[in-house]
């Protein structure tokens, strides 16, 4: 029964898939001039023969719809073309930058929940104290403070705090896995500290929503102590919502760490993004805002299926 | 709107950051009163200053006075983010109208395409555009706004879908109104509410877009002063002169800051079905 419900919301993301790569293609052929145009630049030496055989060889010559046919056909084949500077493939330069990107926003997401849930459940628990507005003053902070600007105050309170800490200069896992977290630590802590912010947001209004309910009050009537009935009752169902937002989450960090990647100049996605995009190098451009997209749909389809997984009453349509 | 106003005052914290929007909205109107010096004079002797009472927030790399630019660095950001919401807030409202009304197989097509929206980060979004289109005012404003289309489409959608149904619309369908007449004058005034707190939240995170497309050096172009941008370009400089950065951040932070304070404020107020 799972498996085909698995099938079928698998299946209804096709259509968004397919609007999304819809999209970002026609966004490119929007821009004035096209890839020949660029890759021509000022210096144009080339007969007008020449350039014909460059639309040829591009299939720019052909209609706007057989060529968004052929280019999803070539994404079957993970061919997401190649990069107009450098020549390489576009999915051999995601092989290289997604794994930094990967490990930042899973760092990320490990900090904001090691912050957020704890905040989030002393927040409910102690309603309307003074810690309950703290904290819900710090939650309102996290959610209205810039990444960069989040990311500038660590960096100087820790070059002030540890004369000797390796803020920049990436260090990739594989070669030194000490240095490699050692680099890692701050820019996660940043985005973490941000997220946090959700998450702390949400876990104390679904603990609040829970607290109110009828088992709880019963729980408490029959006796159960306090602590007993947060961890064991309300907790359970709590942290419920928190899993989706976290996997909603998770999804926007592989997006959306590019500020964060050029503030501690790390070489993922983002700053791959915003180097090609700066050079104009379209192919790659759209190769990457693809990437993302697809992904963000896909991780998205993950959450529904886990949700169904973990929350037994959710009714698989 | 007096009887708002009132409610909100009632609570401090709604007061202080109605307060500090006022200011952001007279440093937007009137840069200059609050900037004592020209955000584009260089003076050596300011040259990455400490703070002082002479450049309360320093001096910048080129010798500028960090206070000043950043008083000028409010009516950019402002003026682009409010109008930028105003794009999404008009072109949402009247697809989530149409969606939410008519419904349908309109209605499928429609949020569709929004939904392929929301597939994207909404930084990526607007940096995309702005890759391809170039990066000044006008298609920052149009980037941003259209970033930000989908979640007023949604948020109206929703409210229409529901008073579709509802009597007095049912009546006025009876009557042989026209559909564009009821979206109009009775559907469109009783989403209002919703789309106050739509826009004042919005508002705050197309702020923070466009400061980052500022820090990504993608907003509008230097030496135009830029919250984001002067952090961007201070970045380099961060350990010797922190302020360059520090201050700006906190600029941005507390205005989006009050924005989200206030549009708290303004949900429990004006949606009594989550008043806790």
């Amino acid at each position: 029964m799972e498996f085909g419900y698995i099938i079928r919301r698998l299946l209804s993301a096709v259509p968004t898939v397919l609007l999304v790569t819809f999209m970002v293609f026609l966004a490119i052929h929007l821009v004035p001039g096209d890839v020949v145009d660029i890759m021509l630049g000022t210096q144009n030496y080339l007969t007008q023969d020449q350039i014909e055989e460059l639309y040829r060889e591009y299939g720019l010559d052909k209609p706007l719809i057989v060529q968004y046919g052929i280019w999803v056909k070539n994404l079957f084949t993970f061919n997401l073309g190649t990069s107009l500077r450098t020549g390489k493939s576009v999915t051999e330069l995601l092989g290289e930058r997604f794994p930094v990107t990967l490990e930042l926003a899973v760092f990320s997401l490990f900090f904001a929940l090691v912050i957020g849930i704890p905040l989030g459940i002393i927040s409910a628990v102690k309603r309307n104290s003074f810690i309950d507005n703290v904290v819900r003053v710090i939650g309102l902070i996290g959610l209205s403070s810039p990444s960069f600007w989040v990311g500038a105050i660590l960096i100087v309170l820790f070059s002030g705090v540890f004369e000797n800490f390796n803020l920049f200069g990436y260090v990739s896992m594989s070669s030194n896995l000490i240095d490699n977290l050692q680099v890692m630590l701050l820019p996660s802590l940043t985005l973490g500290l941000m997220v946090s912010a959700q998450i702390l947001r949400m876990t104390r209004t679904s603990m609040l929503d829970i607290l109110t309910q009828d088992y709880v009050r019963t729980a408490r009537a029959k006796g159960v102590n306090s602590r007993n009935l947060i961890m064991k009752h309300v907790l359970k169902n709590a942290l419920i919502p928190v899993v989706t937002l976290s996997g909603i989450q998770l999804g926007y960090l592989l997006g959306g760490t590019i500020v964060i990647e050029n503030m501690f100049a790390l070489p993922g996605m983002g700053r791959l993004l915003l180097q090609v995009v700066n050079e104009r190098d379209y192919p790659v451009v759209q190769g990457i805002v693809l990437f993302i997209g697809v992904l963000i749909v896909l991780l998205n389809i993950l959450v529904d299926i886990l949700y169904t997984v973990i929350d037994p009453r959710v009714e698989l349509r | 709107m007096l009887k708002i106003l009132r409610r909100l005052a009632r609570n401090p914290l709604y007061v202080i950051s109605l307060l500090l929007l006022l200011v952001v909205v007279l440093i937007t109107l009137f840069p200059g009163l609050f900037a004592p010096y020209d955000p584009y004079k260089m003076d050596v002797e300011a040259f990455m200053s400490w703070p002082s009472w002479k450049h309360l927030f320093g001096g910048d790399q080129f010798g500028r006075d960090v206070f000043s630019r950043a008083m000028f660095g409010v009516q950019k950001s402002m003026i682009i983010a409010s109008s930028a919401i105003a794009i999404s807030a008009l072109i949402g409202t009247m697809l989530g109208l149409i969606s939410g009304y008519l419904s349908g197989a309109t209605d499928l097509v429609i949020m569709r395409i929004m939904d392929s929206f929301f597939a994207f980060p909404s930084l990526i979004l607007a940096l995309f555009i702005i890759a391809l289109f170039g990066s000044n005012m006008v298609n920052l404003v149009f980037a941003i706004g259209l970033v930000y289309v989908p979640i007023f489409a949604r948020t109206v959608r929703g409210a229409a879908l529901s008073l579709r149904e509802s009597l007095y619309v049912k009546a006025s369908r009876a009557l042989g109104k026209k559909s564009l007449s009821i979206m109009l004058t009775d559907i469109l005034p009783n989403v209002s509410s919703v789309l106050i707190v739509t826009f004042t939240t919005n508002v705050s995170t197309a702020l923070l877009t466009e400061a980052s497309l500022g820090f990504l050096g993608l907003g509008v172009p230097p030496p135009e002063p830029t919250l984001g941008g002067m952090v961007g370009q201070g970045t380099a400089f961060l350990l010797s002169a922190p302020w360059v950065v520090l201050f700006p951040g906190l600029v941005i932070a507390l205005i989006v800051l009050s924005l989200n304070i206030l549009g708290d404020g303004l949900r429990d107020i004006l949606d009594p079905r989550i008043n806790r």
